[in-house]
């Protein structure tokens, strides 16, 4: 029982971890989202550098599932 | 007028599009090669600043110094209406009770136009529609025929009561300036009303514009000591909502015969030190210097807040403010060429 209930909170951070990463993503490219389209639509040239910084944001929830995976395969 | 809604605006992508534009603007190196140039020359130089669409377009109407005052008047009238346009929620109306003050503006080029019997076409040339009042209105405006029509039809476009005192004494002397005093006092009083100071950004911007209102009252009350104009003339011109300048230190300032014996009362004043004191102290004492000088603080005002929250309103004003002044500089640039002013002369009235 107590170790059914520890894989169930295992469970509920991993799903907590890339969950709330994917919201603050989210957060953060829909700014740099918009500042992105304003570059773009004053000049452009700058789409390869607006595409990065549009990337940018995107690790955070490479960083989130690297812990849901370390938490489910590893814990 | 303004209120339609509370949404919040879209900061990131209107600041970066007023970004992109305000790199775009001419540096000081370049003020010193136009100074240098022929009225033509400096019709080339700023199509490449910026200008190209413009001076394209008005190049078979105008021609010369006409051509780059026009051109420059319509592509500030352009960026604003893009900026307008872009912004959304509350940061767009607070870019639009910013703007009126171009609605006034045309409204004061129409009635003075009605006044000495301009022609549509005469009147409508010397438009800067960069307001929330659209072309299709400024031509209705421009097509009545009295100046009764005009202010009836403002009222409805502009949503703008004009009070009845004012317009019965407008009709018992004829003069469209006391509209234009009530129309000035009615724009920065809707535009204070507009900016709710519950944020940071927006309480840094109201005192922005409470500076601003200082600013034009003192160059108000600093121009009318130019042409001998002191004491209780002037209060009729006080713009109130100064943040400094109340309507009891305007007095004072107004009662002082001369711009020197104002200096005293003006050294409470924070644009004093940096800005008037100087000028003050300097060999050859002008009033345009002084005004000149004034305007550099608003600019630097300008500038300071600027970078205080890069995704609020403050960039966005920040741009507005350095457009106009560029446009200002080009005229005077061009005028001065124009006129064989010398290039000190031209230099000393930038405002850079």
């Amino acid at each position: 029982m107590a170790e059914g209930e520890a894989l169930g909170l295992i469970a509920v951070g991993a799903g907590l971890a890339v969950g709330l990463t994917g919201l603050g993503a989210g957060i953060a490219e829909g700014n740099v989202g918009a500042a992105a389209v304003g570059a773009i639509t004053e000049d452009a040239s700058l789409f390869g550098k607006a595409m990065i910084f549009m990337v940018l944001p995107e690790t955070i929830v490479i960083f989130g599932l690297v812990i849901s995976i370390l938490a489910i395969f590893v814990m | 007028m303004f209120k339609r809604s509370v949404r919040k605006g879209n900061y990131a992508y209107t600041v970066t599009r007023v970004k992109a534009k305000k790199s775009h603007l001419l540096k000081e190196e370049d003020y010193d090669k136009m100074i240098q140039m022929s009225v033509p020359e400096i019709s080339r130089y700023i199509s490449e600043a910026g200008y190209q669409k413009e001076m394209t377009d008005l190049a078979g109407k105008f021609s010369g110094i006409a051509l780059v005052e026009h051109a420059t008047y319509q592509n500030m009238a352009n960026v604003f209406k893009s900026i307008l346009g872009a912004s959304q929620g509350e940061l767009a109306i607070m870019v639009a009770a910013y703007l009126e003050k171009w609605d006034i503006w045309n409204l004061k080029v129409i009635l003075r136009g009605k006044s000495y019997g301009v022609d549509a076409s005469g009147i409508k040339e010397d438009l800067v529609p960069a307001g929330k009042v659209d072309e299709a209105s400024l031509d209705k405006l421009i097509s009545l025929d009295s100046v009764d029509d005009v202010l009836n039809e403002y009222s409805k476009v502009g949503k703008v009561t004009f009070p009845a005192d004012v317009i019965s004494e407008y009709k018992e002397t004829g003069n469209a300036g006391v509209i234009e005093d009530f129309l000035d006092k009615f724009h920065y009083q809707r535009l204070l009303d507009s900016i709710s100071p519950y944020t940071q950004p927006t309480k840094i911007f109201l005192d922005y514009i409470r500076k601003e209102i200082d600013v034009v009252n003192l160059r108000t009350i600093m121009k009318l000591k130019g042409e001998g104009i002191y004491g209780e003339q002037v209060m009729k011109y006080y713009i109130p909502g100064g943040m400094q300048i109340d309507s009891k230190f305007a007095q004072v300032l107004a009662n002082a015969e001369t711009v020197a014996a104002a200096s005293g009362d003006m050294s409470r004043l924070e644009v004093y030190e940096d800005y008037i004191k100087p000028v003050m102290d300097s060999d050859n004492v002008t009033n345009k210097a002084v005004v000149t000088s004034i305007k550099k603080y608003q600019e630097d005002q300008a500038k300071k807040m600027a970078h205080m929250y890069p995704l609020s309103v403050l960039p966005v004003i920040d741009f507005m403010v350095h457009k106009e002044t560029e446009v200002r500089n080009i005229r005077i640039v061009a005028r001065g060429v124009d006129g064989g002013l010398s290039r000190e002369t031209i230099k000393g009235l930038l405002v850079i």
